[in-house]
């Protein structure tokens, strides 16, 4: 059954390739070419700070929509053991420093790509999520919302970074292409304790890389200028 | 595995066990010596008896030692289970953690902190157990590894064991908890008057906030030293803060602290002091001053309308019209006694009493009368005088219609009132003949004294400066009595020297004889007792005067169509209350035209007045045959109004007779009821 859809999804994807493309083109303001403009342009500060905003409110929904998960669905005893079901994150292989001092020899380019690879490795991972989720007996609304809400979010927040890094680097890339589909898979019964185990994971490995994304984009915005500096 | 402590067992199974092992050694070393061996079979056995011996006493050892160890057995036992309490990073860079140790289990116990990373399974132990203090473990900044889990467990061990705590993950962004911020610095300043304290300060030195690592906001709270609530104020990521509304003089403390976005919140930073200066703020002066104002003008606007409290009143509320009544007494009807104040009406002159009646009238009129004439009004005196029954005491109760409706001139069927009648025709009598003695030209109103009051009895309206009465008057005043105005009809051909004038010939058709009403007591009323009054009562009594009256008037006299009439003026009041008459020269039969004015002293005396309320006034002999009976006869009712005269009602014509008096057949308008 959800084979049937994952395969319809991959063939409207496919088919709706091209629109896909050019639907999800950031709404780059044609103004300096003196045609029409379909945006008003926004400068480079303001467009950091909304998109680190952005990065602010993803965080901050996906702390809670964790905990609300953590309190329904895990029992007690592996509340503490986050990783021991020994499902790695799914962005484990993305080469993002740890420590403090590495990450301040990120450059600017760096940090921006970095922040692009994480929400777009995110983008699907959310909407499997809010699938899964569904199938839960007596999940709340409240989940349900917030995990829409933040995959919805994570969208403009891509798109957000894309202008960003066009603005600030010069460089056009493409938006999602849906191309990872492989990663899950429907299969087994959702209230076996590994599945849930396995989402709860999901959903931590989330919150953490959301906070990845507010830091990089926070310590982008505080190398920019002395005039909005942070301290 | 682990090596564990020798204990004193161990070295008492070794023994057991080289005894045992000696033992049978020493059992084969005797199987080959079996040539000398008798004798030594009983050494034998006595080794063996004391091996066995030795070894029961090591079993027996042992066992005490066991016995004994179990006895002192509580104090020693392996650790307790300790357990991390926390785990901090104060920049997120470092991190601390802390544990609490279980029981040591009565020997010395060691902890050990082994954490392993989330990726890896290599095992790895606190680097510092020092730094942090006592039970906690401090991770440096190579140690530290953020967005990474850390698996941590603490072990305790001590002689007899060693016990795990339970493991705890960690990821270091998540555990921040910052120091306090620093260098608070709090100043008072001023804005227009109004102090406000600000509050400025650093973050802790440790926290990188300056590239971005840390986001750091902030909390204030301020309260009164004295008070035990703190304001708290939320400042964001701002480094300053203004507090507002401060107490006069107040000594305030004020605290700092901070929390990562996403962390825990720091301690409060040490409390600063600052005192706010006394000020007196310039806006409360001048409300003061305003207050103050206000209160003067309103102590000045209450002492003028103090003083002009009572012409504000008159303004406000116009004083009701009181009763003028005379003899009403507005004091006993607020008392509320009404039954005084109208007897006090009652009492005095409202209604008159009889006395006082008599004071309104003139007691009687000396009338002269002929003889021829006398003889008739004997006659008709019994009518006429009955007729002119005194209903004073019932009848008037106006002062002003005294002259109209005097009970001397009432118009009404006499009953029965004999005994008056009688001697009021006695007296009649008696006046005339008096009259006759005197020949006086004039004729004053006599006004009977009442004895008893003394007063003389006139009509105030008539003669109103005739309340007093005159010495002149004495002594005819003694004789009658009468209490009624011999207002009677002049028979015919009476000498009285009253002439009655008729004031107007026009008013022949108003009722005859009225004297002039009581409106205007300034002046000193003219009567003219007029014919026509006499014609009245002829009209009413026909009986009675036809007799004396078909004599003396022309027949127009019967009807009152052609009638003459011959008034009597009067035309003053001297200073000696006396009415001065004026006859009326005037033909009977004048109706029109205006009569002729006599001058100079010629009056007429009023001889009586007989029973049909005629004046009977006394006048030459003229050679005219017709009897101008002048009468003025006036009807009272008993209703204290105008001049009513039940024969002739009047119309409300002002007849100005020529003598510039006025005709009361005019002025005495019955009143419509």
């Amino acid at each position: 059954m959800r084979m049937m859809r994952a395969i319809k999804q991959g063939q409207w994807a496919i088919l709706l390739w091209p629109y896909l493309l050019t639907t999800s083109i950031p709404l780059d303001c044609r103004d300096e070419q003196g045609g029409l403009s379909r945006c008003p342009s926004i400068s480079q500060e303001k467009l950091l700070d909304r998109v680190i905003q952005h990065a602010e409110l993803i965080y901050r929904v996906s702390e809670e929509s964790c905990s609300l998960f953590e309190e329904m669905f895990i029992p007690f005893p592996l509340q503490l053991q986050r990783n021991q079901a020994g499902y790695p994150c799914i962005t484990k292989a993305l080469p993002i420093p740890s420590s403090k001092s590495e990450i301040q020899q990120i450059s600017d380019k760096w940090l921006l790509h970095s922040v692009l690879m994480l929400v777009q490795s995110w983008i699907e991972p959310l909407v499997y999520l809010q699938t899964t989720l569904n199938r839960y007996d007596g999940v709340p609304d409240m989940l349900l919302n917030k995990t829409k809400w933040v995959s919805d979010k994570l969208m403009s927040l891509e798109q957000g970074v894309v202008v960003l890094i066009k603005k600030m680097l010069d460089e056009g890339l493409m938006t999602t292409t849906y191309s990872e589909q492989g990663l899950f898979q429907d299969d087994g019964q959702p209230e076996m304790l590994e599945y849930v185990m396995r989402d709860y994971t999901l959903l931590s490995c989330f919150k953490k890389d959301a906070h990845k994304m507010e830091i990089l984009l926070k310590l982008l915005k505080c190398r920019q200028n002395d005039i909005h500096s942070c301290a | 595995m682990y090596p564990g402590p020798t204990s004193p067992v161990n070295r008492l199974h070794k023994s057991v066990s080289s005894v045992r092992s000696s033992g049978s050694r020493q059992w084969t070393q005797h199987g080959q010596n079996t040539e000398g061996e008798t004798e030594s079979f009983c050494q034998l056995k006595a080794r063996l008896c004391g091996a066995t011996m030795k070894k029961v006493l090591e079993v027996i050892l042992l066992l005490l030692l066991l016995v004994v160890t179990h006895a002192k057995g509580t104090r020693y036992s392996p650790p307790g289970k300790p357990a991390l309490t926390r785990c901090r990073s104060p920049e997120k860079e470092t991190f601390t953690c802390w544990w609490e140790p279980g029981s040591d289990g009565g020997l010395p116990t060691t902890y050990a902190l082994y954490y392993r990373k989330e990726s890896s399974d290599t095992v790895f132990e606190c680097p510092d157990y020092r730094t942090a203090g006592e039970n906690s473990c401090f991770f440096n900044k190579n140690d530290t590894s953020i967005w990474v889990n850390y698996n941590i467990t603490v072990v305790a061990t001590n002689a007899l064991g060693r016990t795990f705590s339970d493991p705890v993950d960690i990821d270091v962004v998540y555990i921040v908890k910052p120091n306090p911020p620093e260098q608070v610095a709090v100043t008072v300043m001023e804005d227009k008057g109004w102090p406000f304290i600000r509050v400025s300060w650093e973050p802790p030195h440790k926290a990188d906030t300056r590239s971005g690592w840390i986001t750091l906001i902030y909390e204030i709270r301020v309260k009164l030293e004295e008070e035990n609530d703190w304001e708290m104020h939320l400042a964001g990521q701002q480094k300053m803060f203004n507090i507002f509304s401060l107490r006069s003089g107040g000594k305030y403390l004020v605290q700092v602290r901070c929390k990562p976005d996403h962390g825990y919140w720091s301690e409060w930073s040490p409390s600063s002091y600052v005192k706010v200066p006394d000020y007196f703020h310039r806006e409360k002066s001048v409300w003061i001053l305003i207050t103050v104002f206000c209160a003067f003008i309103f102590l000045i606007l209450t002492w003028l309308l103090h003083m002009n409290s009572r012409s504000l009143k008159h303004f406000l509320l116009p004083p009701v019209p009181g009763p003028k009544i005379k003899g009403f007494d507005k004091q006993l009807l607020k008392n509320g006694k009404s039954e005084e104040v109208f007897s006090a009406l009652v009492a005095t002159d409202f209604p008159p009493k009889s006395s006082n009646y008599e004071d309104l009238l003139v007691e009687y009129l000396e009338v002269y009368i002929p003889e021829e004439q006398e003889l008739m009004l004997e006659k008709s005196m019994d009518l006429d005088v009955g007729c002119l029954k005194c209903e004073g005491s019932a009848s008037d109760s106006d002062s002003g219609r005294g002259s109209c409706d005097s009970h001397t001139l009432l118009m009404h069927k006499c009953d029965g009132v004999k005994e008056e009648e009688e001697r009021q025709a006695k007296e009649a009598r008696r006046h005339q003949k008096d009259w006759k003695e005197e020949a006086s030209t004039y004729a004053h109103v006599d006004v009977s004294p009442d004895m008893s009051s003394g007063r003389v009895k006139t009509w105030p309206s008539v003669f109103s400066p005739l309340p007093r009465y005159t010495s002149n008057q004495q002594g005819s005043l003694e004789m009658a009595k009468q209490h009624y105005l011999s207002d009677s009809l002049f028979p015919t051909s009476s000498t009285s020297s009253y002439h009655t004038q008729p004031g107007h010939g026009t008013t022949e058709a108003h009722g005859p004889g009225y004297w002039e009403c009581g409106l205007s007591n300034k002046q000193p009323h003219l009567l003219h007792p007029q014919a026509q009054a006499q014609r009245q009562l002829q009209a009413r009594s026909d009986d009675n005067i036809s007799s004396i009256g078909r004599k003396q008037t022309p027949a127009g006299l019967h009807s009152p169509a052609r009638r003459s009439t011959e008034y009597v003026e009067v035309e003053r009041v001297n200073e000696e209350d006396m009415v001065l008459l004026q006859p009326v020269s005037g033909r009977c039969g004048d109706v029109e035209g205006y009569p002729e004015m006599p001058y100079g002293e010629d009056y007429s005396k009023v001889k009586g007045v007989d029973m049909d309320n005629m004046l009977l006034l006394q006048r030459e002999v003229r050679e005219e045959t017709e009897n101008c009976d002048t009468s003025s006869t006036v009807t009272t009712t008993q209703k204290p109004a105008a001049c009513i005269h039940s024969a002739m009602p009047v119309e409300g014509e002002m007849v100005l007779g020529v003598n510039g008096y006025v005709d009361t057949a005019t002025v005495c308008t019955p009143p419509t009821y």
